[in-house]
């Protein structure tokens, strides 16, 4: 491939990027003021059912709500190309704010979880691979299909009354306890259960696809004249077939990344984990237009990354595709 | 007992195989006994399914978690091998034995550059050689399977390389570690017969230079002609009969080698049809009793279906299983074609014009006197036709193509993959647009769609087509019976035979079939009962043009003579024309009155089938018919000495 078509290349990937996240954030902007509900009710409480129809109407004026959605996403759209989007209505200050404030936390919660998924699930699935349909194999199989059936929201339920009701060993919400914000061992204790249920939702169908991904590769001819060179099990295994399915995995995972995310949304609200999450929750239910905006617009774009890396890497690795 | 076993290398005795299975044990390999000795190439033919790749794996104790071996012994040099922990087999594989494959597409990595590969090989018995020692090893073993500027090409993916480069990858990879024993499971199946003359050729040559025995599974009795010092014919995982290729050729015993060597077209000599072995193979979970061939056998003795025939000997090296030899067995004549007549004329190709002349007279005298005369069904003219992979590289897969086809003739057309046949014949079937010339069938010119969609109806009944892979051209999730008379439906015709469900057991009937398969659906069928199903959807509609796009090439070789009896008994009952695709040369002589070579999207040679086979005139059409191996050991030897000499 020349300069000039990496360049092209390049461009129309990223105005298609452009054109993804413009058109999210019309559909976002819209449907948002669709649903029912009183946006004021998140920015004055429990005021707003004893206000006039005149200051209710000032109200409105005051946060720019008076006016059509079409003039109102035009004003957005200007002020976001300055890089202002808006206060929050429930906490009253920068959106952006707000969201720097719990971002951090996401990212450790999803960031972990993502990484034990990513490791755990390549060895369960090797391991299950190696173990075709013994005992170990159809132990593992079970158990995946059995747990991943279990809804995220119950089984955080279930985790919280164990070890945080009965047992008390492990704290039931938040990110750290209040005082000890700078503690580790604070921090990874409130980490655990919300992790748990994060890997238990996600672990078993990657590694399960691992698992058949090999057991695919196992069985095509190159892996049978490995073997009669002389290779052993374990080289024809971890040589030529791990090799051949890492760049459909990597893909693959570059995809999970935003379902993922969705997982640890929820389980961010069971644990009232102060990260994206609730406050997207939070958001949503509240009518916090301006924060919801900003939230599904960077969902968005974490979305569309992965699937374009997830896309690049599919390109690239295989040099089948490669020229 | 010591003596004999240290002058073989490999040895099978009384070799069972099992594959257990949800519906049961499969027998797949039966009491085999053979022997290998140093510097021989033992050949093994039969049908699919027989048991000739599990014999092979087994050998090598290759064989996948579900079978065992159930009883019976593996010698290598005379050491017991059968009971090796899957540690040490793997110090064996490589240097004692290597397996070529034969679908070279898939039995490379493609992710790992040929050089790298080859190392590997190189490495896992020689762990401590140096870069560049190791590097000077690849490039010399590159050079012995011909694969020139292997400097280069060492560091290109399989992807890069044709079927027969990878093939050759194969075999430097099968080569590396100086084994013994070189087995090649069907290692020329799947290349064109050019690239497999050369492959045969290489083996030879290679056999000679490093005096590595080797075992030849192959279902082409041509290959074994060339490559073969002894063969074994396997049927129903049994060897049935084991001799020099001298013996099998010219002295063949039992009946299944009969009906394998009746059912090529080279001995359909003065034939309207092909000899073809009534039924199939036998299932293996539950073996029948007595000899499993009995039921496909014309010559079947009452004794054949109650009890398995031993091993008789015949000489020291012809051994066959069959109680015909029994010496209270009646006289029996082998049918008069095995070879003896066919070598007392000499020339094999003089041989075949009997049967020619015999069964075109006519037609070619009518070719040639009144051409002008006969009606033309299709004329294509001027077919151009590109496709484009990535943007700007365009292939022109049909250039300039000008031929026509008569009513009531087979045209042949025939050339290697990627030659544009199976393009010309979407062209055709309007299944593909052309970039530009014209296709006319009777006189309307399909390419024009708006001629083509005011004769659509009589263009869809009319020209009808059967393609290669019956397995992914009949609708899985459809009956037989739907499947046959969709067509009506489609057209709303009221068959001739009243209703859908007459017609449908009608038609099945016409190709063979019996009434118990309507209910079916295609996944219970075998690959020849498929076929035959696909011919009868087609010729349902009483077309006056069939198309059929190598309809016998992924069939064994005596359903091969079941499929194309049935052409010809159709052919001949109905006088359809016939678009008749392949690359079986032997097979478009027997069958085609007219016959055009393609190569490389150019139709370089068209004419009556006899005139080209006898007197190719372009350098190609030559090279394609030198390359079909003729299945006759003299003959083959001698082409291989006057190759030398050249």
């Amino acid at each position: 491939m020349s300069k000039k078509e990496i360049g092209i290349y390049i461009i129309k990937k990223i105005l298609l990027f452009l054109a993804s996240i413009f058109l999210l954030s019309v559909i976002v902007f819209y449907i948002s003021r669709l649903a029912p509900g009183d946006p004021l009710v998140s920015y004055y409480g429990e005021r707003v059912e004893k206000m006039s129809p005149e200051e209710h109407d000032w109200a409105m004026e005051k946060l720019g709500l008076n006016e059509s959605v079409s003039v109102q996403y035009v004003k957005w759209l200007s002020n976001a190309f300055h890089g202002e989007f808006g206060i929050s209505y429930k906490y009253k200050m920068d959106v952006l704010e707000v969201i720097s404030g719990r971002v951090g936390n996401t990212m450790l919660l999803g960031g972990i979880g993502f990484v034990l998924i990513f490791t755990l699930a390549l060895l369960l699935g090797i391991l299950c691979a190696w173990h075709e349909e013994k005992w170990l194999d159809k132990i593992i199989c079970q158990v995946g299909t059995v747990t991943s059936c279990i809804p995220e929201f119950w089984f955080s339920l279930v985790l919280i009354l164990f070890f945080a009701v009965e047992l008390h060993i492990l704290p039931s919400s938040g990110a750290y306890t209040i005082g000890k914000e700078k503690d580790i061992a604070d921090r990874i204790q409130h980490l655990i259960l919300p992790v748990t249920v994060v890997v238990m939702g996600h672990l078993w169908y990657y590694a399960y696809m691992i698992r058949n991904t090999i057991l695919e590769e196992v069985r095509a001819d190159y892996v049978l004249l490995a073997k009669s060179k002389g290779l052993t099990k374990n080289k024809i295994l971890f040589r030529h077939c791990l090799r051949n399915i890492i760049p459909s995995y990597l893909s693959i995972m570059a995809i999970s990344v935003p379902h993922i995310l969705g997982g640890t949304y929820i389980v961010e609200t069971v644990f009232s984990y102060p990260g994206l999450g609730t406050l997207a929750y939070e958001s949503a239910r509240y009518k916090d237009y301006n924060l919801l905006m900003v939230l599904c617009i960077l969902t968005g774009i974490v979305v569309v990354v992965c699937n374009m890396i997830a896309q690049t890497i599919n390109e690239r690795i295989d040099p089948r595709i490669r020229q | 007992m010591e003596e004999q076993s240290r002058t073989y290398i490999l040895e099978a005795s009384d070799l069972s195989v099992s594959f257990e299975t949800d519906a049961g044990e499969v027998q797949a390999v039966r009491d085999v006994s053979l022997s290998l000795k140093e510097g021989e190439v033992l050949a093994i033919v039969g049908e699919s399914g027989c048991g000739k790749s599990v014999l092979c794996k087994s050998l090598m104790k290759m064989l996948p978690g579900n079978a065992r071996i159930k009883s019976g012994k593996i010698l290598a040099n005379g050491i017991d091998i059968t009971g090796y922990k899957e540690r040490d087999m793997a110090k064996l594989r490589g240097t004692l034995f290597s397996m070529v494959f034969q679908d070279p597409m898939t039995a490379l990595n493609p992710t790992m550059t040929i050089g790298r590969q080859i190392e590997e090989a190189i490495k896992i018995h020689n762990p401590h050689i140096k870069r560049d020692a190791l590097e000077k090893r690849v490039i010399e073993l590159m050079g012995l399977v011909g694969i020139d500027q292997a400097d280069e090409r060492r560091n290109l993916y399989p992807y890069h390389f044709s079927g027969g480069m990878r093939q050759r990858s194969v075999l430097a990879i099968a080569l590396a570690g100086n084994p013994s024993v070189l087995i090649a499971d069907e290692p020329t199946t799947a290349l064109d017969v050019t690239i497999q003359a050369q492959i045969l050729d290489l083996f030879r040559d290679i056999q000679k230079k490093m005096h590595t025995s080797t075992i030849f599974v192959t279902h082409d009795l041509g290959v074994v002609a060339r490559v073969a010092d002894r063969v074994a014919v396997m049927y129903a995982g049994k060897i049935v009969e084991l001799g020099t290729t001298e013996d099998i050729f010219y002295d063949a015993r039992h009946p299944y080698t009969w009906g394998l060597m009746q059912a090529l077209p080279a001995y359909a000599k003065g034939k309207e049809m092909l000899h073809a072995i009534p039924g199939m193979p036998p299932v293996l979970i539950d073996p029948p009793r007595g000899d499993a061939f009995a039921c496909r056998n014309e010559y079947a003795l009452a004794i054949d279906y109650e009890k398995e025939p031993p091993m008789f000997r015949i000489s020291d090296t012809h051994h066959a299983a069959t109680w015909l030899l029994d010496e209270r067995a009646p006289e029996i004549k082998p049918p008069s074609p095995v070879c003896s007549s066919f070598l007392a004329e000499g020339d094999q190709r003089e041989g075949c014009e009997g049967t020619a002349e015999r069964k075109k007279t006519s037609v070619v005298e009518e070719c040639q006197n009144d051409a002008e005369n006969r009606e033309t069904l299709v004329a294509v003219n001027h077919l151009t036709k590109s496709f484009s992979i990535g943007k700007r590289n365009v292939h022109k897969a049909v250039d300039d193509v000008s031929f026509r086809i008569y009513k009531g003739e087979v045209f042949g057309l025939v050339g290697e993959s990627g030659s544009g046949k199976s393009t010309v014949a979407n062209c055709v079937m309007n299944l593909c647009k052309p970039d530009s010339g014209e296709i006319l069938y009777k006189e309307i010119d399909t390419c024009c769609s708006k001629e083509f969609r005011k004769n659509k109806k009589m263009l869809q009944c009319e020209r009808q087509i059967i393609f290669q892979d019956s397995t992914s051209s009949l609708n899985p999730r459809m009956k037989v019976k739907d499947i046959l008379t969709e067509p009506f439906r489609i057209q709303h015709i009221t068959p001739k035979r009243g209703t859908l469900s007459a017609e449908a057991a009608f038609q099945l009937t016409y190709v063979g079939l019996d009434n118990s398969y309507l209910e079916k659906y295609p996944s219970e069928l075998s690959g020849g009962q498929r076929q035959r199903v696909a011919i009868a959807r087609a010729v349902a509609m009483e077309p006056e043009l069939l198309v059929a796009d190598e309809p016998i090439a992924s069939l064994d070789v005596s359903i091969q003579a079941q499929i194309v009896n049935l052409f010809r008994h159709l052919q001949k009952e109905h006088g359809f024309s016939f678009l008749f695709i392949a690359h079986d040369l032997s097979m478009v002589r027997f069958l085609c009155d007219r016959v055009g070579v393609m190569h490389d999207g150019k139709l370089v040679e068209v004419g009556n089938v006899e005139d080209i086979f006898r007197h190719p005139k372009h350098p190609y059409t030559k090279a394609l018919i030198e390359s079909i191996p003729i299945p006759d050991p003299h003959m083959e030897r001698q082409r291989a000495r006057e190759k030398e000499h050249e």
